[in-house]
């Protein structure tokens, strides 16, 4: 077979071309049936374009218009593919580079993973020391905000702080001095603001910028005052090592590699908040082993009994963060509480309260 | 020059569209798979899969369309639209850390910049698709401001909401008219002559039978006595709702009634929304006009209702398969919890577990969303169209040049994507 026919579109007008197509040595001769030359492509230079199944569609490479020919005879395509160099109608090009595609797209899967498994903390725990303070105080009241309107369930319309009634005027004052003695202790950069609040889960955490909310479930379950400042004393470290900020920086570089660049494919951001809780998490659990070796150092250093976290920790599982409950485990929490006792080194601890201080702070939310 | 056809295809007057389903579920379901793997990246690759395949089997008057884009262009655009909006998003971060008004107030700046540059996006994404698509021989092409389009679309949204939608006709008459100025094949010029009076005409009852039922639960609230209920809150105290509900007789059953109205027009929603995208689509493809060409579409409504309701067949099915899967699987974690032989890392195995369940629902969701209804809106809407003046397709030049896909890498960045 050596011609067959066409429809040839010039690229400079729509004009439609029944045209006759020769398969010259050196290339396509295209001419009309009058027997006027159209255009003559060398095989070379002849690429496939997407078309219909039923439709060989060619066109010129690297050709400032957009000149097509159109062959519908599938016995005369199949004599241009075994001619021109590019076409191939089985497909086999495509595949190979479609393979390729896959193989890069999946490597750069593999290392965006790498990278928010190692790479982002790294970066956060490089960046977080380099803040200043007077940053890290402004993301502080910017995250206390959120936290705050997360937290405050307004019951009842008391107030989310314990500590402002008047019968509760001395246990806030127990508890400013089982916190001085702490901060006197342990110097930080930054003033600590601690207040008890009306939350009724046995938790604490402590946010970028020195806050730390201590929640009233938590003095409940204190049988004394040495756990509770136990506690404060593991919040204080998160707040030293500046684990809060650190958080804030990961959370928005797993937020920028997951939600933006890879897009949101599956329609809802679940899948990033998911991912980001497991990957945090897995970030969490060194950052409370050395809050734990802060706290009991503090509580050393202050002359206090540091057996008091390791006790409370046993009573609450462990859980000193909110939300990470079901990745804080037993087989964790024990170890922790081992080491903390054997950190505890003070031979005879000063009490941080005595009875009737004690007494106060344990009434510290009795206004409502 | 001959209008006769080489091939022997009728060339009439209409559009056809020749691709098979069978291909086209292969297509989407591998090309899910691999957006599973590679997180999302392949997201470019299926898009220009999927445009080919749309485009290439689509044949208006006896002409097939061709794609030309890349996903090499798309991923450039994407990239250059990344590192456009990092700045922006770190400068919104930092304003929403001063404590001042501006930080206040830098949410609703940001909602409101976003919204613009969205639009903008959507207009120059259209500006690539349109120079992408080539049609015997020539190129679309868009002229016009994308920042003229942008501006303007944020007023009429705002008018819009103002109006509780009465003016979506207008605002929809209005973009595409300015749209269809701008599109242009080769030299042939378009414009849009679809009126937004009778689109309102049109899906009036519509707007009536949705909306009633919310003016009925609010006029309902107007029998509460609100200083009562004020004075009540603001006392507070354990018993404040006993207060609330002694002081107002007839509140509980307003609200219980406002809730029953609300559920009314969601379900109502949901059961005239295939009427409400035929009417849209009928309306929006009878406005079309390139020159001395004129489209009318004859889409009937139950077609469309058809194609909805393929996909809840096969939704519902998935949904079975999916549901079976997921009992097994967490019947084996559950048998691993009771065992008590569970650490932390089985924990992680079990939230990632969840993970993967959660993204192939919804990519396998998403992915009959394509193959039935949008597929099939694709096909109704071509196999729809009535052409005329067909005779000015034969002496059209070539002009326009290929745009970047900026707009595009946009879109995608700020999930306003399309096709």
């Amino acid at each position: 077979m050596n011609s067959g026919a066409g429809i040839y579109f010039d690229g400079v007008t729509s004009t439609r071309r029944d045209v006759v197509v020769e398969l010259a040595p050196d290339g396509l001769q295209i001419s009309g049936h009058d027997g006027r030359s159209w255009a003559q492509w060398p095989y070379d230079e002849i690429e496939e374009l997407t078309a219909p199944d039923s439709i060989l569609r060619l066109g010129r490479r690297g050709s400032a218009t957009l000149e097509r020919l159109e062959i519908r005879d599938p016995a005369f395509a199949a004599a241009i593919d075994v001619r021109a160099a590019y076409v191939d109608r089985t497909g086999g090009t495509r595949r190979r580079e479609r393979m390729r595609v896959i193989a890069w797209s999946v490597g750069a899967t593999v290392s965006l993973l790498l990278v928010a498994w190692f790479g982002v903390p790294a970066i956060a725990a490089r960046v977080t020391p380099l803040l200043p303070v007077a940053l890290e105080l402004k993301l502080g009241d910017a995250v206390n905000m959120q936290v705050r309107g997360m937290l405050d369930t307004r019951n009842a319309g008391a107030a989310f702080e314990c500590g402002i009634a008047a019968v509760e005027i001395p246990g806030r004052a127990a508890l400013d001095k089982l916190v001085r003695r702490l901060e006197a202790a342990a110097a930080l950069s930054l003033p600590l603001r601690t207040n008890v609040v009306r939350r009724d889960e046995a938790n604490a955490l402590a946010l970028p910028g020195g806050q730390v909310y201590v929640f009233r479930g938590l003095i409940a379950k204190a049988d004394n005052a040495d756990e509770v400042a136990g506690v404060i004393a593991h919040e204080i470290g998160h707040v030293a090592h500046r684990d809060g900020t650190k958080a804030v920086l990961e959370g928005g570089g797993l937020s920028f590699l997951f939600g933006m660049l890879l897009g949101d494919f599956v329609g809802g951001g679940a899948v990033v908040f998911a991912a980001r809780s497991v990957l945090q998490s897995s970030y969490t659990r060194e950052a409370e082993t050395a809050a734990d070796a802060y706290g009991t150092d503090l509580i050393n250093k202050a002359g206090g009994d540091a057996r008091g976290l390791a006790s409370m920790l046993d009573k609450i599982g462990g859980a000193t963060e909110p939300g990470a409950k079901i990745l804080m485990d037993h087989p964790e929490t024990k170890a922790r509480v081992a080491a903390i006792s054997k950190a505890a080194t003070v031979v005879s601890p000063l009490p941080f309260l005595n009875a009737s201080e004690w007494a106060a702070l344990k009434n510290i939310c009795a206004g409502s | 020059m001959t209008s006769l056809d080489a091939g022997g295809i009728a060339t009439g007057g209409g559009a056809r569209f020749l691709g098979q389903r069978r291909f086209y579920w292969r297509l989407l379901i591998r090309g899910a798979a691999l957006l599973m793997f590679t997180l999302g990246i392949y997201r470019f690759w299926l898009v220009t899969d999927v445009r080919r395949f749309l485009w290439s089997n689509t044949e208006i008057a006896g002409e097939a369309l061709e794609y030309t884009g890349t996903a090499l262009e798309l991923l450039l655009g994407f990239l250059v639209a990344i590192a456009l909006l990092i700045p922006i998003y770190t400068g919104f971060f930092l304003a929403a850390l001063d404590m001042g008004l501006f930080g206040k107030l830098s949410g609703i700046i940001a909602f409101a910049a976003l919204g613009v540059l969205g639009q903008y996006a959507i207009y120059r994404a259209r500006r690539y698709r349109l120079t992408r698509t080539i049609y015997r021989g020539l190129r679309f092409h868009q002229e016009g401001s994308a920042w003229g389009f942008a501006f303007r679309a944020m007023l009429w949204w705002i008018i819009t909401v103002l109006s509780f939608g009465l003016a979506y006709p207008f605002q929809l008459a209005s973009l595409e008219r300015y749209k269809m100025r701008n599109t242009f094949y080769g030299d042939l010029g378009g414009r849009f002559e679809g009126s937004g009076i009778a689109l309102l005409l049109r899906g009036f009852p519509m707007w009536v039978l949705l909306l009633a039922p919310l003016v009925l639960a609010v006029r309902g609230f107007f029998g509460v006595d609100w200083t009562a209920l004020a004075d009540a809150v603001a006392q507070g105290g354990d018993d404040v709702m006993s207060k609330i509900e002694g002081g107002n007789p007839g509140l509980g059953a307003a609200i219980v009634f406002a809730m029953l109205m609300a559920g009314a027009t969601i379900a109502l929603a949901a059961l005239l929304y295939p009427a409400f995208q035929a009417m849209i689509l009928r309306w929006w493809a009878s406005g079309l006009r390139f020159g001395g060409i004129e489209v009318r579409s004859v889409l009937r409504t139950r077609q469309v209702y058809g194609a909805y309701a393929r996909f809840v067949g096969y939704a519902m099915v998935f949904s079975i398969a999916m549901g079976a899967i997921g009992a097994f699987v967490l019947g084996v974690m559950g048998t691993a919890v009771s065992i008590g032989r569970v650490d932390t890392a089985d924990q992680i195995a079990t939230i990632l577990a969840l993970l993967i369940g959660y993204v192939v629902t919804a990519l396998g969701f998403s992915t009959i969303y394509r193959a039935t209804v949008l597929l099939s809106l694709w096909q109704l809407g071509m196999e729809s169209l009535q052409l005329s003046g067909l005779s000015a397709l034969e002496t059209v030049k070539a002009r326009g040049r290929p745009s970047s896909a900026l707009g595009e890498g946009l879109a995608d960045a700020l999930n306003v994507g399309g096709y």
